[in-house]
């Protein structure tokens, strides 16, 4: 529900639906503020490493994204995701050197295959629902990723199951993506994209649908919603943003890999969802710059006490991912709602201020 | 959780954040970066190789170091995950100032290869990927051992002139102008172990093998008998191992136990002594691709060797070492030896490290044949040491040298 300011009421259906409802001087200048660091303070005065960190960040936003929709909005548990992030990176990568095509059209290419597999891979869940589909879909990682990329895909064009394109091959029009502010301002430019068209599409009929089935399905289905339909329609979008995803890897890396799309890595996002808060679009970008943001604090840690304790550096190695699993058991104990719940409060207290209710 | 509770975190979490930044700038170091997986999946061969390089990095500052410079080492665990390999490396480039990497898993050192050239970084990496060592396509990418696909040819052909042609048991068969019958058991999407299999088959076609289904067995595999039963309805007369012990110890016992009757042939990073502790006598007769000497063997810097595993690191006593840490005194020694001479010449840059690496001519510290690398080759050897398991010990078999054998094939044996 959103809190509106006393005395604040909507005289039109436009203002009712308005994404913003109202904004304040305050709220107006920390979006400029934020835009300003994005767009300019972060890929001109930051560091190549900190540009490096936000495309890993970007990275798993869009990767988690449409495990967000399909976990948290669909109710459709998913541990294969990695496996359509696959698809759409073999799909862009094999577009660009095998067909010669312009990265755009080939990345567009890849998320629509991507797209079209993960419906695949969505038709059992017409008859399986929890644990049996959660089987289905890690049944999708290991026939993807381990048995047709490494089988059938390695033998295009011969190159083998790991592969990198040439430098200068990904350009988007006349600018070459080839350092990391390029693929930063790539990645901004996705991200927006997909989480404005995500924003947008679970106000409509078929956000609404798809938020049906997640909460009731048989009452759903009692209300008229084409439940096979809506949930095909949901793996295919999801399949389509992790299709972006894989697309958009690829023009960090210049390289693919079937290791970087293992079962981990979809665990990892299912992990990025956990912690941001299931069934929202803030906490997938919470969990994300946590999951990443954590990891990097934590190395800075270890390469600080192994300049004080230099024969201790080996053993602190084991520390960083002790801390991080921590952090995990953390969360689950004592925010259980997520990183976007917090974010909610924090926000109403503000709304509310100075009352305290 | 309560009020001084939630205090306490949020002071320790905002020093954790202050930490870095206190971090300050030491003159006349040398930072050296290195990636490594100590609690990922290739973890079995990691670890120790972690150690190690913090071993001879020790020993390194001990007796000189880079011309009076010590060397200080970022050491990090990405923990075999490639995102997190790209920004670590990232942060040795940007915020440690690393002069140059050691590297690990092919997947992400092919991942990086790119960013690497582009950065003029010199890269040693521990995975010795054939694609890593043609300096058109990978300018700034070094390996420290044998190439794993003509490590494999190599395997190959040393099974072939030493076992197949000699060994009694295949008298008959060839006698009947019966041939070879090879199968091949690896990860398939894991790029370390799929890496050398196209060169392992051109070389089973030159030697006229027949070649059986491959067999994808993970890394992490505890149970293979499927792979091994499959891989018997072909009969092969010897299968080669891609992965690392701990997936070939349980592919050696499975088909020990289950009476495949075919030899072995193990990929680099697949046997070492551990690989004898677990395996025990299914490890018998197999044929290693271990270019190094092993731990205990003699050798100039072996005591050494030695005596730094006991006085870094206790942890891991001498009767659990292997030939794992003499990797990682290969790499360090080489890198450093590449620093040294770069200092010298007054280039301790990218550009400088990558042609004091070009000055590596017959270059050995003792524990492996002797490196050259040129300006357009940088497969550091033609010369393939092979061991074998007899009586639970890796026992030198053959040498067997590709460019005096191939010397028309040899120069296109590169970059892939």
């Amino acid at each position: 529900m959103r809190l509106l300011p006393s005395g604040t009421y909507h005289e039109t259906y436009w203002t009712d639906h308005a994404l913003w409802q109202w904004r304040t001087g305050f709220v107006t200048f920390a979006l400029a503020a934020g835009l300003v660091l994005l767009l300019y303070v972060l890929p001109w005065r930051g560091s190549g490493y900190l540009l490096g960190v936000a495309n890993v960040v970007g990275y798993t936003v869009l990767s988690a994204l449409g495990v967000q929709l399909l976990i948290g909005y669909c109710g459709q548990v998913t541990l294969g995701h990695a496996a359509f992030i696959a698809v759409g990176a073999y799909g862009t990568g094999i577009g660009i050197l095998h067909y010669g095509l312009p990265y755009p059209v080939a990345l567009l290419i890849g998320a629509l295959l991507a797209g079209l597999w993960s419906v695949l891979f969505g038709l059992p869940s017409a008859r399986t629902k929890g644990f049996y589909l959660i089987m289905t879909t890690m049944a999708a990682q290991f026939v993807t990723v381990d048995f047709i990329i490494a089988q059938y895909v390695s033998k295009i064009g011969g190159r083998g199951v790991a592969f990198s394109l040439p430098p200068g091959t990904i350009r988007m029009g006349p600018a070459v993506i080839d350092s990391e502010r390029e693929v930063y301002y790539l990645m901004l430019a996705l991200v927006t994209l997909c989480t404005v068209a995500l924003v947008n599409l679970f106000r409509t009929r078929v956000g609404r649908a798809w938020i049906a089935i997640r909460d009731n399905d048989i009452a759903a289905e009692a209300l008229g919603v084409n439940i096979f339909t809506y949930k095909l329609l949901a793996f295919f979008t999801a399949g389509v943003l992790g299709g972006l995803a894989g697309g958009f890897w690829v023009s960090a890396t210049y390289g693919l890999t079937p290791e970087d799309y293992t079962l981990a890595w979809s665990l990892w996002l299912v992990g990025v969802i956990l912690i941001g808060g299931v069934g929202s679009l803030h906490g997938v970008f919470f969990g994300a710059l946590f999951l990443t943001g954590v990891l990097e604090v934590l190395k800075a840690g270890v390469f600080r006490v192994a300049d004080v304790y230099p024969m201790l550096a080996d053993r602190f190695l084991f520390i960083k991912e002790m801390t991080f699993g921590l952090a995990i058991i953390g969360f689950l104990l004592y925010e259980p709602r997520g990183l976007a719940y917090r974010w909610h409060q924090i926000k109403n207290y503000f709304k509310l201020w100075p009352f305290g209710y | 959780m309560s009020r001084i509770g939630m205090r306490m975190v949020t002071v320790l979490l905002l020093c954790g954040l202050a930490a870095p930044l206190g971090a300050s700038a030491q003159g006349q170091m040398i930072t050296l970066g290195s990636l490594n997986d100590t609690t990922g999946p290739t973890s079995d061969v990691g670890r120790e190789v972690a150690l190690g390089i913090r071993e001879a990095i020790q020993y390194v500052n001990d007796t000189g170091a880079v011309n009076g410079k010590p060397i200080r080492l970022r050491q990090y665990d990405y923990g075999y995950r490639i995102p997190e390999a790209l920004t670590t490396y990232k942060r040795f480039r940007d915020f440690d100032k690393a002069v140059a990497v050691l590297g690990w898993g092919t997947g992400d050192t092919e991942a990086l290869a790119p960013t690497v050239a582009k950065d003029q970084l010199p890269y040693l990496s521990s995975s010795w990927s054939n694609f890593l060592t043609d300096p058109k396509k990978t300018p700034f990418n070094f390996i420290y051992g044998p190439d794993y696909s003509n490590y494999a040819r190599a395997g190959l052909q040393a099974w072939f002139d030493e076992v197949w042609m000699k060994d009694p048991r295949y008298t008959a068969d060839r006698g009947r102008g019966v041939r070879p019958r090879l199968v091949a058991f690896f990860a398939f999407p894991v790029p370390y172990a799929s890496a050398p299999i196209r060169a392992l088959k051109d070389q089973a076609a030159i030697l006229g093998f027949e070649v059986g289904p491959d067999q994808d067995i993970p890394l992490t595999a505890l149970d293979v008998k499927s792979q091994v039963l499959a891989a018997k309805e072909f009969r092969p007369h010897v299968v080669w191992h891609g992965n690392i012990p701990m997936s070939v110890s349980t592919a050696l016992r499975d088909a020990h136990a289950l009476d495949l009757g075919a030899d072995h042939i193990i990929n680099s990073w697949g046997c070492d002594e551990n690989l004898i502790r677990i395996a025990g006598p299914a490890s018998e007769r197999a044929i290693c691709n271990i270019p190094f000497v092993i731990w205990g063997e003699a050798s100039p810097l072996t005591p050494k060797i030695m005596e730094y595993a006991a006085k870094v690191n206790p942890g891991l006593p001498a009767a659990r070492r292997s030939v794992r840490t003499v990797h990682a005194w290969q790499q360090t020694l080489m890198m450093v030896e590449a620093l040294k001479r770069a200092d010298q010449a007054g280039k301790l840059n990218g550009p400088g490290i990558r042609e004091a690496f070009y000055t590596f001519k017959d270059w050995t510290v003792g524990l492996a044949p002797p490196f050259t690398i040129t300006p357009d080759d940088h497969r550091p050897t033609s010369v393939f040491p092979i061991r074998i398991i007899r009586g639970g010990k890796l026992e030198p078999l053959t040498r067997i040298d590709l460019r005096a054998k191939y010397p028309d094939r040899w120069p296109r044996w590169i970059g892939n």
